[in-house]
């Protein structure tokens, strides 16, 4: 059975818990406290992951290291649905790749202002917050130009991609880094639109959305 | 407060676009300080709220827009839409909520794509906006981090800079702009609104009007994106302007507390009902001998209810009768009642179904509920005789609204009695209806339906008094607590006995008061200038409730479980009296 190296409170062991439930595969978890005994950097688990970050997912001799790398592979091994990873489509592939490095950009700014808020990380928060405003307003620009176009996901087509997933947890956790979403209604909507997702699951600091209409 | 803040306060602004507010969404606004949660109700409502609930005070923009009602993510209180009261508290799943607990709200008017508000007391007219003939389109919204001035000079030099259109200014205040720009082919206007959302951040909106009819999505993207760019300079520019400027201090909203209206008793009338004014706006037949009359507010908002609740209905024949609601949770916009023309009248019925038309003012009470619904039940039972239908309507739209398990058991004579359809058909799916049963037949089915009580199980009865009598003694038989047991009569048929006169102390006005033989106890408090809400009179309806800290008593009404009589520590005070020589009460 796989296996995912976890910290609940971690957004990028968030995203890979968001698509296992999404499609519906069975794991088992083992915690790996990373506040405040950071037994991430622990020689026990550097063994297992010599980066020493979060999350791991173990699958037979497999062993990936990065949210973005288990993503991918999670929706291509294991998905019924091909476009959760659109590997039969090069253009729409690419532009998956693009937000992928742009879930990475949000784990260098809004995830960082919200290590130095709630897990008091030494960091320039400001800075942090700032370069995130920068980033939400990029994206609440390209979610409301695609709403207009009824193309409800970051990437063109009527499903969701790993995109989704991988960009979801930092933005929707970022007010824990005192990120405020107001300004960003498009963005604002669009995380009703994955929450309603099926198979869409929770985590401290995350609530769920109501039926749909 | 700055001059520029109280100009601010006293007009209108756009808080969003129209399609802003999609279905099941919450839109988190702000104006001139104070955040807004702002939501579109399934039947197209638009409410503008205090973002924070009453409770504990998180943001309500984070709660869930259920189409009918929104719920704090929190603690769960609901809130309704249109009045804003307070539906449902689940820390107090047996209780209705006090009225008090309404949340403050704003204006609002939905005009040219744009949602408008203002928190000026007096509401001001909503400016008069020229738009040039032709399609309308709104532009993505700007938010921009500078003061409003700075950046409606940035607007007007920006545009000015463009060389191709020749820009004419057309009208300008403090917080909108109107522009015409002439291209090569184009007459176009754009009409810019400057949202002040505090002293040093905006949202700039703006309609584009004069569109040729047929104008392609294409040619709307492409305009939208452009002029998204010169809105993004706009933005640039003025928060780079910004960068060199002292940060004023941020406005600070003040909350309001419960509206007057709310926070004083209610005026009581001479029957100690305060009364408001409604227009008859339906009457129409629902099945034989039934008449579903609906009532609209001849101003402003009907008070809040929740499903069980009732109002009393004064006609101007001076007859007082209580009607159970049938709305849906979130239906605020009138209240629906089913009358059945009683064979016997003493006036009330035969008034309601002969003389009552369409168009006539009425006065109802604000919405009274002794008969509230658990909203945590792992399954709800409602049982309905004839028109003891219409609360339990109420309940089944909320549980059916909600995905919670219920069956609404409706008892009916033939077919044709069936009441509501169109209501009923709503959730079929959970109706069960026994028609034509005699009094054995009845019997039997409710044994069935009772049969069996699971844990977190409520049963909710509404209709004759026999059949009431005998669904309570056949769930009491069939071990089902007496607090999962929820009915109530039509009225109280119990022979009332209120011959022996005893002694009443009222522990909190330190007053000692005789009742006599012949007069209740409501009468002797009235009598007295104590005023005490009341509805029905005569032990059915449960509002002249009060507590009892010393006496024996005897109960004489159909509203108190066998338990809650035991228990002895409450009474109905236009019925039952004192065994005992004295009583103290706790009022």
């Amino acid at each position: 059975m796989i296996k995912l190296y976890d910290y609940e409170l971690s957004g990028n062991c968030y995203k890979v818990r968001l698509m296992l439930s999404m499609l519906s595969i069975q794991y088992t978890s083992e915690t790996v406290e990373f506040y405040p005994a950071q037994e991430h950097k622990s020689p026990w688990f550097r063994k297992i992951n010599p980066l020493g970050t979060l999350p791991v997912l173990v699958d037979n001799n497999l062993a990936l290291k990065d949210s973005a790398a288990i993503l991918v592979y999670l929706a291509s091994r294991y998905a019924e649905n091909t476009s959760w990873y659109p590997s039969y489509d090069p253009a729409r592939l690419a532009q998956v790749i693009e937000w992928l490095a742009f879930a990475d950009q949000l784990t260098g700014s809004a995830s960082q202002a919200r290590l130095a808020e709630g897990f008091f990380y030494q960091i320039d928060a400001d800075t942090c917050r700032k370069k995130a405003h920068q980033l939400f307003r990029l994206l609440d620009e390209h979610i409301w130009f695609a709403e207009q176009q009824d193309q409800p996901w970051l990437v063109e087509g009527n499903d969701p991609t790993i995109a989704d997933i991988a960009c979801f947890p930092y933005i929707i956790l970022s007010e824990e880094g005192s990120i405020m979403r107001q300004d960003y209604p498009a963005i604002r909507r669009w995380t009703d639109r994955v929450k309603r997702l099926p198979g869409f699951t929770v985590m401290p600091g995350v609530f769920p959305a109501g039926p749909a209409q | 407060m700055s001059t520029y803040l109280q100009k601010a306060k006293r007009q209108w602004h756009p808080i969003a676009a129209s399609t802003d507010l999609v279905p099941r969404h919450v839109y988190h606004a702000q104006l001139a300080g104070r955040e807004l949660a702002v939501w579109r109700a399934d039947d197209g409502h638009v409410n503008v709220w205090e973002n924070r609930c009453l409770h504990r005070g998180v943001r309500l923009s984070i709660g869930i827009n259920d189409g009918r009602e929104l719920v704090c993510q929190y603690h769960g209180w609901r809130y309704a839409n249109r009045t804003a009261g307070c539906t449902y508290i689940p820390a107090h799943p047996a209780d209705a909520p006090a009225r008090t607990i309404c949340n403050n709200q704003y204006a609002v008017i939905e005009q040219n794509g744009l949602i408008w508000s203002s928190e000026a007391d007096d509401q001001p007219e909503l400016p008069v906006v020229n738009f040039r003939a032709g399609e309308n389109l709104v532009l993505r919204a700007m938010p921009i981090n500078a003061t409003a001035d700075l950046v409606l000079a940035e607007l007007i030099q920006d545009i000015n800079k463009d060389e191709h259109c020749k820009d004419r200014v057309i009208e300008q205040d403090s917080f909108a702009l109107s522009m015409l720009l002439v291209g090569n082919n184009t007459h176009l206007q754009i009409n810019y609104f400057i949202q002040p959302v505090d002293s040093n951040r905006v949202v700039v909106r703006a309609v584009l009007s004069g569109l040729p009819n047929d104008a392609n999505t294409a040619y709307k993207l492409q305009t939208l994106r452009e002029h998204n760019e010169i809105l993004k300079q706009v933005q640039e520019c003025a928060e780079k302007q910004m960068e060199a400027l002292e940060t004023p201090l941020p406005w600070e909203p003040v909350i309001r507390l419960v509206s007057e209206k709310l926070s004083y008793m209610p005026e009581l009338s001479a029957q100690g009902h305060s009364l408001l004014r409604v227009t008859v706006s339906d009457i129409r037949d629902t099945a034989t001998a039934i008449k579903a009359v609906e009532l609209t507010a001849i101003e402003g908002q009907l008070p809040t209810f929740q499903p069980g609740a009732h109002i009393d209905l004064h006609l101007s024949n001076g007859m007082i009768r209580q009607y159970s609601l049938a709305n849906a949770t979130g239906q605020t916009d009138r209240y629906i009642i089913g009358v059945k023309r009683e064979l016997v009248s003493t006036g009330g019925s035969a008034y309601i179904h002969e003389t009552l038309r369409i168009g006539d003012v009425v006065a109802v009470s604000v919405p009274r509920n002794n008969f509230p619904m658990r909203r945590d039940a792992v399954k709800t039972l409602l049982i309905a005789g004839g028109i003891g239908i219409t609360p339990m309507l109420s309940m089944a739209q909320a549980l059916h609204h909600s995905s919670m398990p219920f069956e609404l058991h409706y008892f009916v004579q033939g077919n044709d009695h069936l009441a509501f359809k169109d209501i009923l058909e709503t959730f079929s799916s959970s109706l069960i209806v026994h028609s034509a049963l005699d009094s054995a037949q009845t019997q039997l089915e409710l044994k069935n339906i009772l049969s069996f009580y699971n844990s977190a199980h409520h049963v909710y009865v509404c209709g004759p008094g026999p059949m009431l009598d005998v669904a309570r003694t056949i769930a009491q038989s069939h071990s089902w607590p007496d607090d999962a047991v929820h009915f109530e009569y039509f009225k109280n048929t119990q022979t009332q006995d209120d011959s022996v006169p005893f002694e009443v102390s009222l522990s909190r006005s330190g007053l000692t008061l005789q009742v006599p033989s012949g007069k209740s106890l409501l009468e002797v408090l009235r009598e007295n200038d104590i005023d005490l809400p009341s509805s029905c009179e005569q032990g059915a309806c449960g509002t002249c409730k009060v507590t009892v800290t010393a006496g024996e008593l005897l109960h004489q009404d159909v509203y108190l479980s066998e338990t809650e009589k035991q228990r002895g520590d409450c009474m109905m005070t236009c019925v039952s009296r004192a065994k005992s020589k004295s009583l103290t009460i706790d009022i």
